[in-house]
């Protein structure tokens, strides 16, 4: 196992946003390069501005956007040259998302437990009823959840927390080697969050698995990434090892950023936005 | 932004008393799932009132029913969800059901200028057709009372608020990001300036020097009308830094409230404690441990004292009688039988 | 589905007599069943009865009883309107969805088939198809080519739904579970768009059942195979106004006009609960 798992080569994304008379170019991704290597799992972690083209970062190397220029690869493959079939089902096995939005990453006129089935069966090998459900269970228990607890709900049933967690749980079920998890524990609580961040941990040290980690929350990117990166307006501003960097950060951007992350105050400390 | 723009009924009259009282209440979501009646107690027994002019901040654990609970103020309740006993009473109309059976057309008018509501992750509850401009005149150009142009330019200085510009206007919503779409709607939700706002995780997907700029926005409207807002996040560090009091929730109940610092100082729940002990800080590298056993399940909850499987203090008679919800200091209540020892435990 | 009927009909008064409406005219199509008569019979009865006890409708100058031969001829109207609004139904279901979740040029190759039958003059069409075909264009034929020429509108509006659902997120989940296109269609998104199936079905048939009684009246149908335009267009060949058999055209008219009233106020009742906003004003809801 050497080589890249990922390999991003000044990939940039152009969106042209507007009707036909007043287009407007929206830069999202300016030649961003960056690389996994498959003998040396890790958490990876981007962070930044809001706006600043880590989503669309993410559905570029999910393959769901090609970029305007540059090339990522995944496993040497280029992700461009991807078409429907064989190759992109294998490419689905091995790289899942997990999605910003807990509420609007399921149908809500579906059950969940359809799209743990659905994985197993599809990628997992899952052939009948009870694989798929011991599947399903399995990757639920690995997320603090049970089958039990969601078998016949719909998402509109569940917390925000509850339905993150399923979202990652169907993400597991697939036995993938990288995990793009966009903002995945924006919508739980501290200690749930660190639960979730700290199954991440495991996943990279007991399955060797590669998880980009796209977060706003600093303190959990200091605690579980290997590297990092910040992006600002669709660049990267800065980028090397995590505990280095937000320690210490260079970039300007970077230390706005630093500055203004929300800390419970010191004693005597006034609020920022007091009355 | 022009004196015009503001709402003569959103005027404060005196800023005391609460504007919404919310009294021994209890809504649960009743399921029938092949014939057996399931009931999730979401939110079981919860007072606390909401004063004029202040934010009072909302916090606890994942699926506590803290959505369920400003759902239910709002008025925003869907089927299974029922009122199944207590009291909502707001100060800008009359009833101890809130905006719950109240008849529409009296909704329609105070919603937006009176009550406002974000929604948990209401980032996708804008129309994926329509522009975001549309939307804007849609929902708020009746209750502005301004002319076209009028209403454009307070509608392109509002977003500026919350640092976007006015050409949001023209995209549809999945052109734009995840932080870009809440902004919208924490927008669309502000522009009226109403009364009293509820805002559910507003600010989840935002950057950390966005955010501040959203809070500063919040608390500067909350200001400049003596207003109220009803805040919920999971963001200990932005109840620090925003809110005047906070109440804690654990599965379906209220158990602990004061003025922010002294929730932060002087936690009297174990829960609370918790809570704030496990918070996550930049060049700390300690490792932070989610709370121990499984979360409750509100179907079925622990006898007693809620908390009890989990709570490294409990006694034999947590697990037998509800504590009760008690004023240990001026605006301090506590839902503990050992929060002496809580308090006194470093 | 039991209790959106039962709000439908407590808040919608339409919905009540689009309901009723509609009912009559299904209940007489039924009763072609049980019809003393046979179809095509002529002279079992006497001719040119006006209304009365043994005839309810009269009866025609061909010797038919009106009644039991209106009965038939809904039926057959009603099979027609139902076929076509099936198989367009199909068409730009199927269309429509795929158009939207694929996006990029096979939404413009679709989209561009469709904007030329939306186009197309459907009437000189089939009348032209009439003149080649004569007598082998048999009902389902037509209904085949009426279907044909009537999907594309209804194409476009399932297609700006699913251009809709192809940016949510869940269709990404959807498609990283490993699900098909066809079951991300069928499946997905399919349930979001079945609402307005319904009401545009009706529309549909409305339009398709107006375009066969022009046809027939005109007699650019099988006209012996009995329908409501059909009667009509008998009735215009026995001068039926000139000889005072009002009957004959009336009610055949009345029916059908029935019919379209009931469909009509069945599809904007629909439509009115399809649109989350007015429903929720009715049902007491509110706004979000
Ligand atoms: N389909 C699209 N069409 C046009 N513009 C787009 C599209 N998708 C994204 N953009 C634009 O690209 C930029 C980057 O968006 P992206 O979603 O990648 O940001 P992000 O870093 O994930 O932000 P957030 O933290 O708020 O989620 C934004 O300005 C957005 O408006
Ligand atoms: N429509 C519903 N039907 C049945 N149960 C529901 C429904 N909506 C929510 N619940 C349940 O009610 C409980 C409280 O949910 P709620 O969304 O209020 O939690 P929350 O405190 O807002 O959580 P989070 O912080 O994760 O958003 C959860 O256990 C959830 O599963
Ligand atoms: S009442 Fe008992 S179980 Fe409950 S929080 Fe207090 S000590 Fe713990
Ligand atoms: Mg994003
Ligand atoms: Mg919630």
């Amino acid at each position: 196992m050497t080589g890249a798992l990922l390999e991003l080569d000044s990939v940039s994304k152009t969106f042209t946003r507007g009707g036909l008379f007043s287009r407007t170019q929206v830069e999202a991704v300016i030649d961003v390069s960056f690389r996994l290597e498959m003998a040396k799992p890790e958490i990876f972690s981007i962070i930044g501005e809001s706006g600043s083209g880590k989503s669309t970062l993410a559905r570029i190397i999910l393959a769901l956007q090609a970029p305007t220029r540059g090339t990522a690869r995944f496993k040497g493959r280029d992700l461009a040259g991807l078409r429907d079939g064989a190759d992109r089902h294998a490419f689905m096995a091995a790289v899942q998302p997990v999605f910003q939005n807990p509420f609007e990453a399921f149908n809500p006129l579906k059950r969940l437990d359809r799209y743990l089935y659905a994985t197993c069966r599809r990628f997992a090998g899952a052939k009948d009823e009870a694989a798929m459900q011991a599947g399903a269970d399995k990757a639920l228990r690995q997320v603090g959840l049970s089958l039990a607890e969601v078998k016949g709900r719909y998402p509109h049933e569940l917390s925000g927390g509850q339905l993150q967690r399923v979202a990652i749980a169907r993400a597991l079920a697939s036995g993938p080697s990288l995990l793009i998890a966009d903002e995945p524990v924006s919508m739980v609580d501290a200690s749930l969050r660190a639960s979730i961040v700290n199954l991440f941990r495991k996943l990279r040290d007991e399955l060797g698995l590669s998880i980009i980690y796209i977060t706003h929350d600093l303190a959990t990117a200091y605690s579980i990434s290997d590297r990092i990166i910040i992006m600002q307006k669709g660049r990267v501003v800065e980028s090397g090892d995590a505990r280095t960097i937000l320690a210490d950060p260079k970039h300007p951007y970077s230390k706005t950023l630093k500055e203004s992350v929300l800390e419970p105050l010191a004693p005597g400390e006034r609020p920022l936005f007091a009355r | 932004m022009s004196a015009a723009m503001r709402n003569p009924a959103a005027k404060p009259e005196a800023a005391q008393g609460p504007v919404v009282a919310v009294r021994d209440l209890r809504a649960w979501y009743r399921l029938r799932l092949f014939g057996v009646d399931r009931e999730v107690k979401a939110v079981d027994g919860i007072t606390f009132e909401v004063r004029k002019d202040e934010i009072y901040g909302l916090a606890g654990e994942s699926s506590s029913g803290k959505s369920t609970l400003v759902k239910t103020i709002a008025g925003a309740m869907r089927p299974p969800l029922e009122i199944v006993g207590g009291e909502i009473q707001f100060s800008f109309m009359d009833g101890t059901m809130g905006l719950n059976r109240a008849p529409a057309d009296l909704v329609e008018r105070v919603r937006w200028r009176h009550l406002s509501y974000v929604m948990q992750g209401s980032m996708s509850v804008l129309n994926p057709v329509r522009r975001i401009g549309t939307s804007f005149f849609d929902f708020a150009f009746r209750h502005m009372g301004l002319d076209n142009a009028g209403f454009e330019a307070a509608v392109v200085a509002h977003l500026a608020r919350v640092n976007l510009p006015a050409s949001v206007l023209k995209a549809y919503p999945h052109e734009l990001s995840g932080g870009m779409r809440q902004r919208v709607t924490i927008a669309l939700a502000t522009i009226c300036r109403p009364q009293f706002i509820i805002a559910d995780e507003p600010t989840t997907a935002l950057d950390v020097v966005v955010q501040k700029d959203v809070l500063a926005m919040f608390r500067s409207i909350q200001r400049e009308m003596a207003s109220s807002v009803l805040f919920v996040t999971h963001d200990m560090g932005v109840h620090a830094h925003l809110t005047d009091r906070l109440g804690i929730m654990y599965a379906g109940r209220l158990v602990e409230e004061a003025r922010t610092p002294d929730v932060f100082a002087r936690p009297r729940h174990p829960y609370t404690r918790h809570l704030i002990h496990s918070l996550p800080r930049i060049g700390d590298d300690r490792p932070r441990i989610g709370l121990e056993g499984t979360p409750p399940s509100l179907a079925n909850p622990p006898s007693g004292c809620r908390f009890h499987p989990r709570c490294v203090f409990a006694t034999e008679r947590c697990r037998v009688e509800v504590p009760p919800m008690e004023q240990v200091a001026p605006d301090h209540r506590v839902a503990c039988f050992e929060k002496d020892r809580v308090e006194a435990t470093p | 589905m039991f209790v959106v009927l039962r709000d439908l009909l407590r808040y919608n008064s339409e919905f009540l007599a689009g309901i009723l409406m509609t009912g009559v005219v299904v209940a007489m199509a039924l009763l072609s069943f049980v019809s003393p008569y046979p179809p095509l019979d002529q002279f079992v009865a006497p001719m040119d009865v006006p209304p009365s006890a043994a005839h309810w409708f009269g009866t025609t100058s061909r010797g038919q009883d009106l009644f039991w031969l209106l009965t038939y001829s809904i039926r057959n109207t009603l099979a027609f309107g139902l076929l076509v609004a099936i198989l367009s139904r199909i068409l730009s279901l199927s269309i429509g969805l795929l158009a939207g979740y694929r996006g990029g040029w096979v939404d413009r190759v679709l989209m561009s088939i469709n904007d030329t039958f939306i186009v197309i003059p459907l009437f000189p069409i089939l009348v032209l198809f009439y003149f080649v075909m004569r007598d082998n264009m048999s009902w389902v034929m037509l209904a085949v080519l009426t279907a044909l020429l009537g999907w594309s509108y209804d194409a476009r509006l399932i297609r700006s739904v699913a251009l809709s659902l192809r940016h949510r997120e869940f269709t990404q989940t959807a498609v990283f579970s490993g699900m098909r296109t066809h079951e991300i269609l069928s499946r997905e998104h399919l349930p979001f768009v079945l609402p307005i199936v319904f009401s545009t079905s009706l529309n549909n048939m409305n339009w398709s059942i107006g375009l066969e009684v022009t046809l027939a009246v005109l007699g650019f149908t099988d006209i012996n195979r009995p329908s409501v335009g059909g009667m009509i267009y008998w009735a215009n060949q026995h001068s039926a106004v000139v000889a005072g058999v009002w009957w004959w055209i009336a009610f055949p008219v009345g029916l059908v006009v029935m019919l379209f009233i009931g469909l009509y106020l069945l599809a904007i009742s629909m439509n009115e609960y399809i649109d989350p906003r007015s429903r929720l004003e009715r049902g007491g809801g509110r706004k979000e």
